[in-house]
């Protein structure tokens, strides 16, 4: 089983928080970023983050070296496209399913030849998605967990973490990150 | 020796054209809510898109650059090492441009609480939907003799325009019953 990505986005259909386990795109142009300065994003607001593999949309180069930073941020919005991507689509198989299923019936999940997509719904409409191989059985007790072990007790039942997480505040906190990711490796 | 009922109920079937567009759906077991014309004509055109969306989402697209995954190309240099043992002359550059990429391929299997949807799309577009039960059964058989009844009795009419909505007696007596068959077994 390989958990290749892993999203959460909230009733605003805002994408608060992105990961994923894949190795960073080889690009073409890694010779040529040696020569750019390190300029890194423009939206350099937030810290550096504990874990550099978290490619989160607008935070993803802000600790790197100038070497690394161009490969990053292209990296980052293309993270950032298929965040979009992926909520329109499993927006649009949502609405389709309780259409032909009813209202109580509820998008679980699709694959294709390469990939498969978990899809976890709450009541408040937080929604969360993983992507995996094609192979791993039904992920939505997984993503369940992940809700009420890891969401509600490090970022809802955290007293400095907003109602609202605009652009991911509040999400991206130690604790949250940590679980998350020895909750996942575990699984692999 | 005892075999294992694989029981499998069929609720629906839905064929969408290259350009999105509904040219048959059938509906054989109550199951599903009841959808009109008009909404399932905008649900053939949405599915139409998410399938292109899904294709595009793949998370590996990146090893497969040039066309050619990692799996894909150690499969075929293995199969064409053993197929000429003898030669000396292809060298395995030249032949990894001759090999041809995988066709993207969009959303096969969607699974929801109430139902199973299978989704089947041709080479040249076309694409079948079978709205089955959750069970996991055999549906690629089926979905293989829904595709050959189709070869047969739409493609081979005559008097069948291409893209044009499927209007076949034979087509439907043929389905009908062999989803009957299905359904009852």
């Amino acid at each position: 089983m390989v958990v290749y990505s892993f999203y959460i986005f909230d009733r605003h259909t805002e994408c608060i928080y992105s990961k994923s386990w894949l190795s960073p795109a080889p690009t073409s142009s890694s010779s040529t970023t040696t020569t750019t300065t390190p300029s890194g994003p423009t939206s350099d607001t937030h810290p550096p983050l504990p874990s550099s593999t978290t490619t989160a949309a607008p935070t993803a180069a802000a600790g790197t070296t100038g070497r690394r930073s161009a490969p990053t941020t292209s990296a980052s919005s293309a993270a950032d496209n298929d965040a979009k991507l992926i909520f329109g689509t499993v927006f649009s198989l949502r609405n389709m399913v309780r259409k032909l299923g009813g209202e109580d019936d509820a998008f679980v999940s699709y694959r294709t030849a390469h990939y498969k997509l978990h899809y976890y719904e709450t009541a408040s409409n937080l929604r969360l998605v993983m992507l995996t191989d094609t192979a791993t059985l039904s992920m939505r007790n997984v993503l369940h967990q992940i809700y009420i072990n890891l969401w509600v007790e490090y970022v809802v039942k955290n007293p400095l973490s907003p109602v609202e997480h605009k652009g991911g505040a509040g999400v991206r906190n130690e604790l949250f990150e940590l679980g998350l990711e020895q909750f996942i490796r575990g699984l692999m | 020796m005892s075999v294992v009922r694989i029981r499998l109920t069929v609720f629906a079937l839905i064929i969408i054209n290259k350009a999105g567009g509904l040219i048959y759906n059938r509906t054989f077991h109550e199951g599903l809510n009841k959808v009109s014309t008009n909404d399932l004509l905008v649900l053939a055109g949405t599915f139409h898109g998410v399938h292109a969306i899904t294709a595009r989402l793949n998370p590996l697209k990146h090893l497969q650059g040039s066309g050619v995954g990692p799996g894909n190309r150690s499969s075929t240099s293995s199969t064409i090492s053993t197929a000429v043992p003898g030669s000396t002359q292809p060298a395995p550059q030249h032949q990894q441009t001759h090999a041809r990429p995988e066709p993207p391929s969009g959303l096969e299997v969607l699974e929801t609480e109430n139902f199973r949807m299978q989704c089947f799309a041709t080479l040249t577009g076309t694409k079948f939907l079978l709205f089955t039960d959750t069970t996991q059964a055999n549906v690629d058989l089926t979905m293989r003799r829904v595709y050959d009844m189709y070869a047969d009795y739409v493609m081979k009419n005559p008097f069948y325009q291409l893209e044009m909505p499927v209007r076949c007696d034979m087509f439907d007596r043929k389905l009908g019953s062999y989803i009957r068959e299905i359904n009852n077994r």
